[in-house]
């Protein structure tokens, strides 16, 4: 057997791209780390490792705490990180979900292709720039009076519908189609409430973007088609969350937990794992929260690529509907969600809080949950690169009930601090680089930002994307590469 | 009072020092700002603001959430931060106050929240050393 020592933690090999950390001490279960060799020297550069053993820690963790192929430590949690507790005994855990709940990326098709865009870049770049809102105080594309921030906590992108910000379609396309039933509007403070109402609408910062993508490769000819996905067309690709509600609902929780369950705190080698235990009312009040911040997070998608549809039809003068402008799927990857699983050697049926902290959820074909359009082939899994490396599309693979709960990477994984990026980078030079040498356009609020998130501080996407695909938890069926890119 | 801006793989964390705990804190916040801004301008009205809670930890930890609310809910990006902290029976109280720079005026980006991870409080034989990990 092959085995790995860093800094101290034992992985053993079970299996090409799966290393086990041996149960040990106050370890409830094994953990699993789904990697490389050159992925896995890159996971135990940094504390992620650690932060993966203390999730074990997590009362009723089932099977194992596992580690995505991309990745990194966060804070308490790591970030891509999946674990899996017991939703009668076990416990939830706002630090195991973040603090950007429900932070998504959602993928809609269009039938333009690159040659109806090129040349026309600048000037899409900057009609986006100009009316999505996004950086520190740009507000939102919606003014969040009490009454629309409580019907988008309540009821997702129904209000949306209602409001004329998206079309049937829109709904059957997106998880739960764009509505937590378990949502709980009263849950969610009114601080988290006020800080929402300037912000629904609205990318927000760090790496969170807009982006214009053609499809430039096709690895699955019939899932691409039933994706409707084909060779230089162009995509829209959205990554942003929960905003300020989301960030306050999570603070909120870690804060309440702390004064209410300080002993099962004590008990967690890590402050940020902070849970709730289940059946508790913090833990049904927090269900109902975040459930609430993930319809936020749905809304907050739908007004930018609402809005996106109407910047194209300005641009090419004609109806958005004639270009084909559809929302493909969205895809959350910070998230907890109630699901059945089949766990343990007997394969027992057990009701599990599957928390996914930059991990996402890759259900394959013939799972109930799945929505209809897509069924028969698999979920969509949209798995953003960086400005230089382009994205992927996957779909969820055979293997990811066995291995993962259901669950694949979130994206490329940061490799570098944000500090040393600046140090690096310098964000103009990186804007002139893409454009002169990838023809990308890039328009941020900030400099900094550019250069925190230049293509050079982030792990190899294909290398990601290749061990998923490797393990069959979520299958490669296209890849995009920016043409235009606005951010915070 | 000083600060400087740590790395840390996804996110950006603060080490601040101070003769006081309430200069530390103050410190805490003005990397709070750093973190969120390279240029910060000399606009903008100070405000106050009193936060209490059970122990110090909890305290810069509300203290520092407090002034992230008070940015998105007032539009402006608090600096120049100053702060008194005192023990108020059972609890810490920390009185601070800001200058809040219009968001008009500067090129900024958003800090998410401010986190546990890895955050430390500790008594130095000149004053107080703090450090905290804030989410990006």
């Amino acid at each position: 057997m092959t085995t790995r020592e860093i800094d101290g933690i034992r992985l053993e090999q079970v299996r090409e791209y799966v290393w086990e950390i041996p149960q040990e001490g106050e370890m409830r279960v094994p953990a699993r780390v789904l990697a490389s060799e050159a992925l896995l020297d890159e996971i135990g550069d940094d504390k992620t490792l650690q932060q993966l053993k203390n999730a074990t820690h997590l009362p009723g963790m089932t099977d194992h705490a596992i580690c995505m192929p991309d990745g990194h430590q966060g804070y308490g949690f790591p970030v891509g990180g999946v674990g899996a507790t017991d939703a009668e005994n076990g416990c939830i855990s706002p630090g195991a979900v973040g603090y950007d709940i429900n932070c998504g990326v959602r993928m809609m098709r269009t039938n333009l292709t690159y040659d109806d865009v090129q040349g026309r870049e600048e000037e899409l770049v900057e009609a986006l720039f100009a009316n999505v809102p996004s950086g520190l105080g740009g507000g939102g594309v919606v003014d969040g009076d009490k009454e629309t921030i409580e019907g988008v906590l309540e009821r997702g992108v129904d209000w949306a519908l209602e409001a004329g910000w998206a079309v049937p379609a829109d709904l059957e396309h997106c998880e739960d189609e764009g509505r937590r039933p378990d949502a709980d509007p009263s849950a969610v403070s009114q601080k988290a409430k006020d800080r929402g109402k300037n912000q629904l609408g609205s990318l927000g910062s760090g790496n969170h973007f807009l982006e214009i993508q053609r499809v430039t490769d096709i690895y699955r000819d019939d899932v691409a088609d039933a994706y409707g996905l084909e060779p230089d067309q162009i995509v829209v690709l959205i990554h942003c969350g929960s905003r300020g509600l989301g960030h306050q609902t999570c603070t909120d929780y870690l804060r309440k937990i702390e004064k209410e369950h300080g002993d099962l705190l004590d008990s967690l080698p890590d402050k940020e794992l902070a849970a709730a235990p289940a059946g508790s009312e913090l833990a049904e009040a927090y269900y109902g929260a975040m459930c609430a911040c993930i319809n936020f997070a749905w809304v907050n998608r739908q007004l930018i690529m609402h809005r996106v549809r109407q910047v194209f039809a300005r641009v090419f003068d004609r109806s958005w509907e004639s270009m084909d402008m559809h929302l493909l799927y969205d895809v959350a990857h910070n998230i907890a969600k109630k699901e059945v699983h089949e766990v343990g050697a007997d394969d027992e049926e057990r009701e599990l809080y599957v928390h996914r902290k930059g991990a996402t959820r890759a259900f394959p074909a013939g799972h109930p949950e799945v929505p209809a359009a897509y069924r028969d082939v698999g979920q969509p899994i949209i798995i953003p690169g960086s400005m230089g490396a382009g994205s992927y599309v996957l779909r969820g693979g055979e293997s990811s009930l066995d291995l993962t709960f259901g669950s694949t990477a979130h994206g490329a994984g940061r490799l570098m601090s944000r500090t040393q990026a600046k140090q690096e980078f310098w964000g103009e030079t990186v804007q002139d680089e893409l454009r002169e040498q990838n023809q990308v356009y890039v328009k941020a609020q900030s400099g900094a930002t550019v250069a925190e998130e230049a293509p050079g501080v982030y792990k190899d996407v294909d290398e990601v994307v290749r061990v998923s695909d490797a393990l069959g938890i979520g299958d490669k069926v296209a890849r995009t590469y920016p043409v235009c890119n606005i951010k915070g | 009072m000083s600060y400087e801006l740590r790395p840390h793989t996804a996110d950006v964390a603060v080490a601040a020092t101070g003769a006081t705990l309430g200069e530390t804190f103050a410190a805490a916040g003005d990397g709070l700002a750093a973190a969120t801004c390279d240029d910060i301008p000399e606009t903008g009205e100070r405000f106050s603001l009193t936060v209490r809670a059970e122990g110090l930890e909890a305290l810069l930890f509300d203290y520092l959430d407090q002034l992230i609310y008070e940015r998105d809910v007032r539009g402006v990006l608090p600096v120049a931060n100053e702060a008194t902290v005192r023990e108020a029976g059972a609890e810490w109280m920390i009185e601070a106050s800001a200058r809040g720079v219009p968001f008009a005026d500067i090129s900024a980006r958003d800090v998410k929240a401010v986190t546990y991870s890895e955050m430390r409080i500790e008594e130095t034989e000149s004053g107080w050393d703090a450090y905290v990990v804030l989410d990006v």
